[in-house]
């Protein structure tokens, strides 16, 4: 990133301790604006744990979170942090987009209705403009049409789609996505990468958490190897996948490719 | 559930095409099984009921002329009007009570948490009886009702009775008592959702209470209705023990005072069991249209997936 402005996220010495368990192991991060991050790692390796600091999904045991510059979660003041209050936090929370593993539509609104929901009611939105929005961002993802449905009368790739609608309708500086393709049938699992691969295209701020080796290799301007809550290699998909120069990377690629 | 293949389609592919192919294959023909131990329990039911109906509609004991004479008198219609209103008005109080009770066992205030806990267990762990019987002796062990600085002067004073009266003692002695039965059920739905569902919603950056309101409270509604329904039919009932306060103008009351005159007491306790069977089905009748709204996204037929 030639840019001169601050990188959009900023991970700064993360820790994160569930009781004794040390879940990440002081992670710095930087995500420059209209980069794509993408994550590989085993199960438990602690990617998606890190994902969810961003958006303080999971608060930090230690570190900092940045975005665009703006310290997340806290007010600091002579190196004391200081809560911000849940309002704040939410306010925060509008700045980035969320995708995650098992779509967590609502289950009670039509696939329209869910992507309306956070202009609507969040940033409280006219009804007109909301729908407006919502149909357009439908059409985006290859949904015009099936506004109406509910999400269980929606295939898995469908209702992935309408979330990743519903993340973009809050207009968000950075999307996150945990594991967008995991819980889906294989054949479904393109008409999700496309659409993340168009919002790449677009220079959307992207961090992503995936098991698609070949689509992290694609779709990543950079690539992070995680193992046991730490960053173990870093660097371009070709650096990382192509000539991982560290063991456990070398390892966890013969296992997966 | 006639026709499931061609129901598959409605994905979206080619559902003409798949239709016509539908007709073109030659379906099973396949000769009914006989079910002659249906008809034989058919025959049986029959006899039975058939000879109940007879023993109950002729037998003189039953005093069908005083069923008719009294089952729409003035009396026992002013008894439905006041069962109905009891129970409605302690359900009213009942059902937002539960809801803030449930609200306030999931907050992160101690205190908050220990007084739903312990409103429930008092509720719950106490005969309603004995309630109701406290509720109607109120005016009599705190004689005037007042707000005032601790220690301090008095701000303002009323006459308890002026406040609780039988009426109200009575619907706020149903009501207390509902509350803590609705709020385990009512925590009951809420741990039923997902909790990929809240995580969505904050990630949209959703306040606490609109994660409430447009989220938690209109999905855990789908599986709160049901049991909550049951309660209400059982709280139609229970304002026959407002006697204990006691109120004397509900349903029971009155169709009691009629056999207590008249000698008659089953013809009666028929008029009162007809009432709340018309009531109760009245109020299934609601609870099917609420079911049906708060079943949207659940139990909609994929094949009636619409545009």
């Amino acid at each position: 990133m030639t840019a001169p402005a601050r990188p959009a996220v900023e991970l700064e010495g993360i820790h994160k301790f569930y009781g004794h368990f040390h879940a990440l192991r002081g992670i710095d991060l930087k995500i420059g604006r209209g980069e794509v991050c993408v994550a590989i790692g085993p199960s438990g390796s602690g990617k998606s744990t890190l994902l969810r600091c961003i958006n303080q999904l999971e608060v930090v045991s230690a570190g900092r979170v940045r975005l665009n510059g703006e310290l997340q979660g806290y007010r600091e003041v002579d190196g004391q942090l200081h809560q911000l209050s849940p309002r704040q936090i939410a306010a925060q929370r509008r700045r980035t987009g969320m995708v995650f593993q098992r779509f967590n539509l609502f289950p009670h609104m039509t696939a329209l209705q869910n992507v309306m929901e956070g202009p609507l009611h969040v940033k409280k939105r006219p009804k007109g403009e909301a729908r407006e929005l919502g149909s357009s961002l439908l059409d985006r993802v290859g949904l015009g049409g099936l506004g109406g449905r509910y999400p269980n009368q929606l295939s898995g790739g469908q209702q992935q789609r309408v979330a990743i609608a519903r993340a973009l309708a809050m207009d968000p500086e950075v999307m996150l996505f945990d594991e967008p393709t995991s819980a889906l049938d294989p054949e479904l699992v393109g008409e999700v990468l496309d659409v993340i691969k168009d919002l790449a295209k677009a220079g959307m701020t992207m961090m992503l958490v995936t098991h698609e080796i070949g689509f992290a290799r694609e779709v990543g301007d950079r690539v992070i190897f995680m193992d046991h809550g730490a960053v173990v290699e870093s660097g371009t998909p070709h650096d990382v996948l192509t000539s991982a120069t560290e063991v456990r990377t070398q390892a966890f690629l013969s296992k997966v490719l | 559930m006639s026709d499931c293949g061609v129901k598959l389609t409605v994905d979206g592919r080619q559902p003409d095409r798949a239709a016509a192919a539908a007709e073109n294959v030659a379906r099973n023909r396949v000769a009914p099984r006989r079910h002659p131990g249906r008809w034989i329990a058919v025959v049986l039911i029959l006899i039975v009921s058939t000879q109940a109906v007879q023993g109950v509609m002729t037998n003189p004991n039953f005093h069908w002329d005083t069923y008719a004479e009294y089952l729409f008198s003035p009396f026992v219609l002013r008894g439905v009007g006041w069962t109905l209103v009891l129970t409605v008005a302690a359900m009213a109080i009942a059902i937002p009570l539960a809801l803030t009770l449930v609200i306030m066992r999931d907050s992160g205030n101690p205190l908050l948490k220990g007084a739903s806990w312990f409103w429930v267990w008092l509720f719950r762990g106490t005969p309603v009886y004995t309630q109701l019987a406290f509720w109607g002796l109120f005016a009599v062990l705190f004689p005037r009702i007042s707000l005032s600085v601790p220690f301090g002067p008095e701000l303002f004073s009323v006459d308890s009775r002026w406040i609780v009266t039988p009426a109200v003692a009575a619907i706020v002695g149903l009501g207390f008592n509902e509350s803590a039965y609705l709020a385990e059920i009512f925590r009951a739905g809420f741990r039923a959702i997902d909790r990929g569902q809240p995580e969505a919603a904050q990630a949209l950056g959703m306040s606490q209470a609109k994660i409430w309101t447009r989220i938690l409270i209109p999905q855990a509604m789908r599986t709160i209705i049901p049991p909550t329904g049951n309660e209400t039919i059982g709280m139609l009932k229970m304002t026959s023990l407002v006697l204990a306060v006691p109120f004397t103008l509900d349903l029971m009351f009155a169709t009691n005072a009629i056999a207590n005159r008249t000698y008659l007491p089953v013809p009666l306790l028929l008029v009162a069991a007809s009432w709340y069977l018309v009531i109760t089905s009245a109020l299934m009748v609601g609870q099917y249209y609420l079911e049906r709204y708060f079943g949207r996204g659940h139990d909609v037929v994929v094949s009636k997936g619409g545009h």
